[in-house]
């Protein structure tokens, strides 16, 4: 049985408690929460269709559209509006439905941690997708303007990419947000989707109901910083909603995550 | 080395475990035995801090375990061989442990071929393993970081004759080593062949602790069980 030991003794008093007690770096968690991903077949399956529907949303609006860059780049967002809070939901959520939780809490005990490292890692795939909607949209117009023989709108501004990433990384933050406070795939996903059909409804309670919709509504308040197009106003309302949907329910579900006994 | 200090357990109106204190010596195996629902995995549980316990405290190594800064390289645990993402592969799980703890990839096949699955078999996934592959691949994970001390939840449950005789050479060669093990099982003439020291449980209770040979005076270890579970039951009506 010596292989199984190696060098190393079994003698407690002999354990260098402190050298093999140093907490595991936050990067090392980092890895493992991106590989956790996509290394289920379900997971690998969610992201070969996500590449699939971008370039195939992309390449079609760019045939039907003409080449417009700026346009393309948007027509990923149409999918990712759906698609990324639903990653970040079931990424947060597949450790309790699984149950292995058991597993990641036994061998990195601080939770907290493991949360944090979730949601970056999340965050991370919303900027990537974002890119890589870019990365398809820039060929797509060149492509179709060189094909259709018509000028290429090349214009996109900065401000607008990069406020279009932000709303895809708050929009990821939202679903993981819910995820943790829910702690149930279905039931986040169920408030998720009909979260649009909701606030158009409350927007025609009166002047009220109106105002609790431009303010509270995500998909509503993130519209100008997609856009490029943030004013004071829009930012004020856009930090209630962060408000609203990710603060409260990320601060109410972390702190039950780290407290609660894991089953 | 293990230690259970009073601890007690209440959810709501139940007491799952009554001021439960007992200790694992490092270089022996303890069965921690008891019928089902007497508070084995609670205990378990909250010994790796996935459970707070209401009154008491647990110990690994003379620390909280959530007070280990990489407790899995000191620790091994298996608490339900089923908690298995079933979308992962065999191999897949291992992975993620030894990424998890800074281990080497050939760890991994080290582990593999220690607990007997083969690279067919670890490349898998774990939704069509049988019971029994799936305790070998939660034992092979509690090793990935050569341990002192093991904390296994019905190791023994789904294993075939040849997989019970493996466990048991396994735990053995362990202790020998001086690793400090913990097993709970219902399984007696399993814990019976493979034990030093016994620690019974009924209703959140400890009712007995010795060595087998003690406990199992004037008869076997199953009566002896039988006889103070039962008592346990009639006290608690």
């Amino acid at each position: 049985m010596t292989h199984m030991t190696g060098s190393t003794t079994m003698d407690d008093t002999a354990v260098d408690l402190h050298r093999l007690g140093r907490p595991i770096p936050f990067r090392r968690l980092l890895h493992v929460e991106a590989r956790k991903l996509a290394d289920t077949r379900c997971g690998s399956i969610v992201a070969s269709i996500l590449l699939v529907l971008v370039l195939a949303s992309i390449v079609g609006r760019g045939v039907v559209y003409g080449p417009d860059l700026h346009t393309l780049v948007d027509t990923a967002g149409i999918g990712y509006g759906t698609l990324l809070p639903a990653l970040g939901i079931v990424s947060v959520t597949g450790e309790s439905t699984h149950r292995t939780a058991l597993t990641t809490f036994a061998l990195e005990p601080r939770r907290r941690r493991v949360l944090a490292a979730t949601y970056l890692v999340s965050s991370g795939t919303a900027v990537a997708a974002s890119l890589f909607a870019l990365l398809v949209a820039v060929p797509v117009t060149g492509v179709v303007a060189s094909v259709g023989d018509v000028p290429a709108t090349w214009e996109i501004a900065p401000a607008a990419l990069a406020g279009w990433t932000g709303t895809n990384v708050l929009l990821v933050v939202a679903g993981l947000a819910l995820g943790t406070l829910l702690m149930n795939a279905p039931a986040a996903i169920v408030i998720w989707l009909s979260a649009p059909v909701l606030w158009s409804a409350v927007s025609r309670l009166g002047a009220v109901g109106e105002a609790a919709a431009e303010w509270c509504d995500l998909n509503r308040t993130t519209a100008p910083l997609a856009a490029g197009e943030m004013s004071g106003d829009d930012a004020a309302r856009l930090a209630v909603a962060v408000i609203c949907w990710i603060v409260v329910p990320t601060t109410a579900g972390a702190a039950r995550l780290i407290r609660k006994d894991v089953n | 080395m293990i230690e259970f200090n009073h601890v007690s357990k209440v959810y709501r109106k139940v007491r799952a475990l009554d001021d439960v204190s007992f200790t694992v010596e490092p270089g022996t195996v303890t069965g921690f035995v008891g019928p089902n629902g007497a508070g084995k995995s609670t205990a378990l549980r909250v010994l790796v801090g996935l459970a707070r316990p209401t009154a008491g405290s647990a110990t690994v190594l003379g620390r909280p375990y959530t007070e280990l800064g990489c407790p899995g390289l000191l620790v091994g645990t298996l608490l339900d061989a089923g908690a298995r993402h079933p979308g992962r592969t065999g191999r897949e799980v291992l992975t993620l442990g030894a990424m998890t703890l800074g281990l080497p990839r050939s760890r991994v096949d080290e582990v593999l071929d220690l607990v007997g699955l083969t690279g067919e078999e670890s490349r898998r996934t774990v939704g069509g393993y049988s019971l029994g592959m799936r305790q070998r691949l939660g034992v092979g994970h509690a090793l990935l970081g050569r341990p002192r001390v093991l904390i296994l939840d019905e190791p023994a449950n789904g294993l075939d004759p040849q997989g019970i005789q493996w466990m048991r050479g396994l735990l053995r060669d362990l202790a020998d080593l001086g690793c400090s093990v913990l097993l709970s099982t219902h399984l007696l003439h399993e814990v019976e062949q493979v034990a030093d020291h016994i620690v019974m449980i009924g209703r959140g209770r400890v009712l007995a602790r010795g060595t087998v040979r003690d406990l199992s005076r004037g008869g076997s270890l199953e009566q002896a069980f039988l006889e103070l579970t039962a008592n346990a039951d009639r006290s608690a009506r």
